[in-house]
């Protein structure tokens, strides 16, 4: 294809150059998701229905494995270069790991619906996952079955400590922190076991993280537990803060100040911000505290929370605005946020335009 | 059975069971069920037949099957009660050619009926309608009043709210405007209540928050708003109104999404229409209605406008077209003394309405669409949980329920106060509606179902009696953020 030069409203040639080089596991412009993807009603009453023990544990599990496939599929069918399970094994964004975790109490199994949250205790100290073999949390396995279906590289998403521990009850550490580092332990040696097994990238999801602003710093200290011992040459660790998208509705609304400049502590590559339901004006923020450092952004360029189908111009309008802030191999192209609360049509539909409008933006910026 | 004179229940049956015997329908297939119809303004006779019309697969022998509703209220008094029995299977089965009903529409839902253009024209064409009754719609509601005046529960909501707002000002979260939705706001008497007492704790607990409101009210109806606006002219600069379907509010307000730190809703939701189902033997079926007038009262609405029983349902779709005043200027020969005729005629017509109704399976309820973006799904739990039953599905309430909740701040509520069902096994023991109320249309809402939607979108949804009045009907629906 022949070389285009690059538009002007791109001006990716005058965007600021990286003073901490990281690696470059991710192509320019690559595509991906946040994590989760469209979970169709039907899929949730199966997903009901075991939780009220109508059906196996290993009935669901096959739901899920042709569900992930087919997840998968529509991921590579819309130009997603690095994909995702869909999550679809989880029956929310916390408890799929609250009740593999070690020490956590859940009384009460059943549930009236699916996703609804488990009432957890932590009576007791966690267990040093050192102590233990293996991964306690089996998300090794879950990223092993989704590897086989595809030649994609392979995103990874978790709920971090920070927002872990936002949703259990306390009883066994005087100090709130101290139950956030001790997930995170229980975090950190998941995390390497996927980075071992080749997982491109390992994300960190904050959801909780917007509506206590104070607590970044506890948050950041966390994230280095967590990602400790992760080779950065392998792996690409990333962290998601959005405003929430429990039920497509936002938890806090306001603007990523609060993440600046704490955020740079963390040991990390990526930021995966939301951008698209709010507006791009948070890009000030990048190009004052992110531009100079090392960190590569995942940019928001679709609104989870409406129904409405961007076009691929519109997606390429708001990367275009990000590459006045960051050069092309510092931003990866995602939507805002998961797509579990998308019917599965207009998930796909969205994602196709993630993927026309990118195309458009390499063409006009890699020229290719 | 209620009533302040006991009804002999077993005196009614063996009538109706008699005349039953004696008509031509398999009595194997024809179900019996006893209503009481509290409403004394309704769309039913004493006795009427449905017809129960299965899912095609289940359709096996072409038998017919019914299901005969007698109102014990009045059957208790009624002298020719099996008469009325015999006339009602007969009808049902001889069908329409016989019965002489005049309808005014082919079957469909409930909530298509043309009921609820009734329904739109009052609200629309109010202000005639009070003047031909000399009484405000607001004298209609039990105890003459609404509810939503009560200034000690207005002072409860708005202290709940200014908690809210100190906090979030303590963590500098808090917008600059404080937008406030006031939901069918009627004749403003809540909203003056609601602005008054807010001045009041604004004074006690010294906060700036007056300044910074934005209390929107929204109607339906134009004439109700223009009433409104008067009332809270004290308030003018922190009001505004406009007209509005309750049923989708992000329609025009759109730019209010997730800035609403209220919501507040009051006998709204028991105005929209809804569809009703029928729950038996594990099989569920849509209740399809179809309008009419009968017989008797088309003759007289007839001799009224100079006019044959049959052109009745076509004036009376030219009214609910064109409201009273174009349609007494548009057919002057009919309405000679104008707009008041023409009120006299639709408000003769409304009391002569009835509704036949029809039972039609539904296949699975995930082909029923309760509103945009709610499928008969959720209503699973809740049939499961009891046996036989026939319930209102809220559509409108559930539409506008829906249509809200993205109005909500993260840390806003959503109030509404109204005739709720909150739990569905009421539906067995009692008869919700539909009724007329004036001249609007009035049912229970199925509080279970809003209920149902609310927490499967991530919101607590409580109910609570209305605490600031005795003897009241009314219950608090409050719905904020699962935490």
């Amino acid at each position: 294809m022949a070389e285009r030069r690059p538009s002007t409203r791109a001006k990716a040639s005058t965007a600021p150059t990286t003073t901490k080089p990281r690696p470059q596991l991710v192509a320019p412009l690559a595509t991906s998701v946040v994590g989760s993807y469209s979970v169709p009603e039907w899929l949730e009453r199966l997903k009901t229905d075991y939780y009220q023990r109508r059906i196996s544990g290993a009935y669901l599990r096959e739901i899920h494995e042709v569900a992930i496939k087919a997840a998968i599929k529509d991921q590579e069918s819309a130009g997603v270069d690095i994909v995702s399970d869909g999550e679809l094994r989880r029956d929310n964004d916390v408890d799929y790991l609250l009740a593999r975790m070690p020490g956590v109490e859940i009384v009460q199994l059943a549930k009236a619906f699916y996703s609804d949250y488990y009432d957890a205790v932590v009576a007791h100290p966690i267990p040093d996952p050192e102590d233990g073999e293996g991964t306690p949390l089996g998300l090794l396995d879950d990223y092993q079955f989704t590897s086989q279906f595809t030649d994609h590289p392979v995103k990874f998403s978790f709920t971090g400590p920070f927002s872990l521990s936002r949703r259990v009850k306390n009883q066994a550490y005087a100090k709130d922190e101290d139950l956030v580092m001790a997930f995170a332990r229980v975090l950190a040696k998941e995390a390497k076991a996927l980075s071992e097994a080749g997982v491109r990238i390992i994300q960190i999801d904050e959801p909780f993280l917007a509506g206590y602003p104070e607590q970044v710093p506890l948050a950041v200290k966390a994230f280095n537990a967590v990602f400790d011992g992760i080779d950065h040459e392998k792996t690409v660790c990333a962290v998601h803060v959005c405003y929430g998208n429990r039920n497509a509705r936002p938890l806090w609304e306001g603007h990523y100040d609060f993440l600046f400049p704490r955020i740079l502590d963390a040991n990390i590559d990526q930021l995966v911000l939301e951008f698209a339901r709010k507006g791009y004006d948070d890009l000030e923020l990048i190009k004052k505290h992110v531009a100079k450092n090392g960190l590569s952004l995942g940019l928001g360029v679709i609104n989870v929370k409406s129904h409405d189908v961007e076009t691929p111009e519109e997606i390429a309008a708001r990367i275009r605005r990000a590459l006045r802030v960051l050069p092309p191999e510092r931003i990866m192209v995602n939507p805002d946020c998961g797509l579990r609360n998308l019917p599965s049509d207009i998930a796909l539909a969205k994602l196709r335009a993630l993927g026309e409008g990118t195309e458009i933006v390499r063409r006009e910026v890699l020229g290719k | 059975m209620r009533a302040k004179t006991p009804v002999d229940l077993g005196a009614i049956l063996s009538q109706v069971t008699a005349a039953a015997r004696d008509s031509t329908v398999d009595l194997t297939r024809l179900r019996i069920v006893c209503d009481w119809v509290q409403y004394r303004q309704n769309f039913r006779n004493v006795v009427d037949v449905r017809h129960i019309i299965p899912f095609a697969l289940q359709a096996k022998d072409g038998v017919d099957v019914y299901e005969m509703a007698v109102d014990m209220r009045r059957a208790s008094t009624a002298e020719d009660l099996e008469a009325q029995v015999t006339q009602a299977l007969n009808e049902a089965a001889a069908g329409e050619a016989a019965n002489g009903h005049q309808y005014l529409e082919d079957w469909r839902p409930n909530s298509q009926s043309v009921i609820w253009d009734f329904n739109g024209l009052y609200w629309g064409s109010l202000g005639h309608w009070e003047e031909a009754t000399g009484q405000e719609y607001e004298q209609a509601l039990p105890g003459g009043e609404s509810d939503a005046r009560n200034s000690a529960a207005a002072r409860e909501i708005i202290e709940g709210l200014f908690d809210v707002w100190d906090k979030l000002a303590e963590r500098k979260a808090l917008p600059e405007d404080l937008h406030v939705l006031e939901l069918g706001v009627g004749n403003g008497n809540q909203a003056k209540v609601w602005l008054d007492e807010f001045v009041k704790i604004e004074r006690e607990r010294h906060t700036d928050y007056y300044r910074r409101l934005h209390y929107l009210m929204a109607d339906y109806s134009a004439h109700v708003l223009e009433r409104a606006r008067e009332n809270v002219k004290e308030h003018a600069a922190r009001c505004s109104s406009l007209v509005m379907d309750a049923r989708v509010p992000t329609q025009t307000l759109g730019f209010l999404r997730s800035k609403a730190f209220l919501i507040y809703i009051s006998n709204v939701y028991d105005n929209l229409p809804t569809d009703e189902i029928v729950r038996i033997g594990g099989q569920t079926y849509l209740v399809e209605v179809r309008a009419y007038i009968p017989p008797k009262e088309a003759q007289e609405l007839a001799d009224m406008l100079k006019a044959t029983p049959a052109e009745i349902p076509g004036l009376t779709h030219r009214l609910l077209q064109l409201g009273p005043e174009l349609l007494a200027n548009a057919l002057s020969d009919r309405f000679p003394g104008g707009v008041g005729d023409a009120v006299a005629f639709w408000q003769k017509v409304w009391d002569s309405v009835r509704l036949e109704e029809r039972y039609v399976a539904i296949e699975g309820l995930d082909t029923y669409m309760i509103a945009d973006g709610v499928r008969g799904e959720v209503l699973r739990p809740i049939l499961t949980a009891i046996g036989d039953v026939r319930m209102h599905i809220s559509n409108g309430a559930a539409a506008s329920f829906m249509d809200s909740l993205p109005l909500l701040h993260p840390f806003g509520q959503l109030l509404c106060q109204d005739i709720f069902v909150t739990d569905a096994s009421a539906y067995e023991r009692s008869f919700r509606g539909p009724g007329k109320y004036d001249g609007s249309v009035v049912n229970w809402v199925n509080g279970s179902l809003l209920a149902a939607i609310g927490r499967r979108n991530g919101y607590e949804v409580e109910y609570e009696t209305f605490q600031h009045r005795g003897g009241s009907n009314i219950i608090t629906l409050k719905a904020r953020v699962q935490e």
